[in-house]
């Protein structure tokens, strides 16, 4: 008899493979899940990178190279929902910093060297092939991951967290760290992750992605207001999602 | 109602005392000052305003309501344990009546169960502890089982229910006293900040566009407010699809998502109609339905919105 479960797979372009760990560390979720899915395919579990037909694929990491385009689009045509997961595939990330410098300034001292490494323009994943849904985050939350399987099985809406950072750090009695005068991108960050920076006293560098209902330029005016320069705020905001914020270059040139 | 008096000096024995007849919860310093678990009486810590208010000993942020499971409601079941508030202020105490108001209005069980079995002994401020402070603009009651009101030497703890008195008088540490609390000793001075006025004739004003502009909508005036009491509801689904809980987490008028339903809609789209909200529910609309401002003057929206948006000076001026 074939079974009903739905089919899952996870798949890996350029990234660090921490987005999978995050879905692995939920180590005791993961054996009550195979009740509710079959996974077809896994990086780490499975030996062969075959790309096979799934009913949901999850898609790590940023396209940086052609190959992981091909991946991508392979992955893509296999899957009849395609989810990002994590912030590689969201913002393309750090790694997607490259998009922000002039390329002269290093395609010389690292491509030209390793000429086996070929390159393109880094870019987040929907900037290739059409996303159903989005996990956003560096690493993502693992209790996410597990929830959003559970909703597709549940044939649930997929719903992002909308609400700023701030909302969980101030539940969570955080002194706030602009009062300490830092830059700390929670108001215009995409929450969900429970603050777990600034809980531990670290600024939120913006990991999961802008608001849709972020105001820029009163956040830009209250960190210039603290002796922060243009640029300062330019180079926090761009460094893991610049790519999903084009109005920071707009009003940060 | 009667006065005690309590030497300064025994103040820690008190606290010592209050330790031992339930949980004491009291201001204490850390980073910031939060009402915490009183563990040593050295602890208290009474020169600044809570950044924190104690709502959420009755509100948590995160509460599980109940279980489910099929079709079958798991209650939770906690022991509830007395709990004793020291150190909290007029407006703090104003704030828990206000609370019990919004509560009380549909009989919420989860917030009443929190609520009972607890003691509030007030602290009287002296002086305004912040800039803002505006609570002399709200006239606020006397709702507190003690509140003590400083001395040079000592403390006069004004009685403001039996089980308070029944407490002092067991301490065995304070007596009895003719002295009564005037009713200037109840106001702080320079707190009459705001000038009361009926704002439902100015809510198309332009005056408030200088603020809203301002306002990065991070929720941050709301979540520190000792009355704001909004929330979400969600249920947590666990993997073995087994015992769902349903989890209520508090929310803010600031957010897009507190005012979107079914069908993508938004009622409150614009950050100006969030942003007066506010503004609104706290000074106009709550009393227009339950006869008190929401609002208790703490200041605390004030002082730490990170912009820090000042609506004082622009109702003042409408
Ligand atoms: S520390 Fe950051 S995330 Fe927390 S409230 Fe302040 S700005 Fe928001
Ligand atoms: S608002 Fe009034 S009661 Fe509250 S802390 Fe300030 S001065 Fe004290
Ligand atoms: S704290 Fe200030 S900036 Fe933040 S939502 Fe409230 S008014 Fe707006
Ligand atoms: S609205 Fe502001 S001043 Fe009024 S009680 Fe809330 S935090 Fe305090
Ligand atoms: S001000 Fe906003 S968050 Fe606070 S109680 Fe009113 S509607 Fe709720």
């Amino acid at each position: 008899m074939k079974s009903t479960k739905p089919t899952v797979g996870f798949y890996s372009i350029t990234g660090c493979a921490g987005c999978l760990l995050s879905f692995i560390f939920n180590e005791k979720e993961i054996v009550q899940m195979t009740k509710l899915v079959t996974i077809v395919s896994f990086p780490f579990i499975h030996e062969s990178a075959e790309i096979k037909e799934v009913d949901v694929a999850f898609m790590e990491g940023l396209v940086a190279s052609p190959e992981d385009e091909e991946v991508l689009k392979e992955v893509r045509k296999k899957a009849k929902t395609l989810v990002a997961l994590g912030a590689c595939a969201h913002t393309a990330c750090i790694p997607g910093y490259r998009h922000f410098v002039p390329k002269d300034s290093y395609a010389r001292l690292m491509y030209e060297k390793l000429h086996k490494i070929k390159t393109i323009e880094p870019g987040p994943i929907d900037k290739y092939v059409q996303v159903d849904f989005t996990i956003p985050g560096c690493p993502p939350n693992k209790r996410e991951i597990i929830k959003s399987v559970v909703n597709l099985c549940l044939k649930k809406q997929l719903k992002n967290y909308t609400s700023p950072v701030c909302v969980e750090c101030r539940r969570n009695n955080n002194r706030c760290l602009l009062e300490e005068n830092r830059i700390c991108l929670g108001p215009i960050t995409r929450g969900g992750c429970n603050a777990i920076c600034t809980n531990s006293h670290f600024e939120c560098w913006g990991c999961r992605g802008p608001t849709d209902d972020m105001n820029l330029p009163a956040f830009i005016e209250l960190l210039e207001g603290k002796g922060f320069t243009k640029r300062d705020i330019r180079e926090r905001i761009i460094a893991f999602s610049g790519q999903k914020n084009p109005k920071v270059l707009e009003v940060l040139p | 109602m009667a006065v005690y008096v309590l030497k300064k000096g025994d103040l820690e024995k008190f606290l010592l005392f209050l330790g031992k007849q339930g949980e004491l919860i009291a201001p204490v310093k850390k980073d910031e000052v939060r009402f915490e678990p009183l563990k040593d009486p050295t602890d208290l810590y009474l020169d600044e305003q809570t950044y924190i208010p104690a709502k959420q000993y009755f509100f948590p942020q995160e509460q599980v309501l109940f279980t489910f499971q099929d079709d079958m409601i798991i209650p939770v079941v906690a022991p509830i344990k007395k709990r004793i508030f020291f150190g909290l202020r007029r407006c703090d105490l104003a704030a828990i009546q206000h609370q019990d108001i919004a509560f009380g209005e549909h009989n919420d069980p989860h917030y009443k169960k929190l609520r009972k079995s607890t003691i509030l002994i007030g602290y009287q401020c002296t002086k305004k502890l912040h800039h803002w402070c505006f609570c002399g603009s709200m006239d606020l009651p006397d709702f507190y089982d003690l509140m003590f009101f400083e001395q040079e030497h000592h403390y006069q703890i004004d009685v403001g229910s039996a089980q308070g008195e029944t407490l002092l008088k067991k301490s065995k540490l304070c007596r009895k006293t003719v002295v009564r609390i005037s009713k200037e000793q109840k106001i702080v001075p320079d707190t009459n900040l705001l000038q009361r006025k009926d704002l439902g004739k100015h809510y198309s004003s332009k005056a408030w566009d200088s603020l809203v502009k301002k306002c990065i909508s991070c929720a941050a005036c709301t979540t520190l407010c000792p009355t704001c009491y909004c929330h979400e509801i969600k249920d947590d689904v666990p993997v073995s699809l087994k015992e769902v809980q349903r989890k209520r987490t508090w929310s803010s008028c600031q957010l897009k998502e507190f005012s979107g339903v079914a069908g993508n809609y938004t009622f409150r789209e614009s950050r100006s109609s969030r942003f007066k909200h506010r503004i609104f529910h706290q000074l106009q609309y709550f009393r227009e339905k339950h006869g008190v401002d929401l609002c208790v003057g703490c200041g605390r929206c004030i002082k730490h919105c990170p912009p820090r948006i000042d609506f004082i000076k622009v109702i003042n001026k409408l």
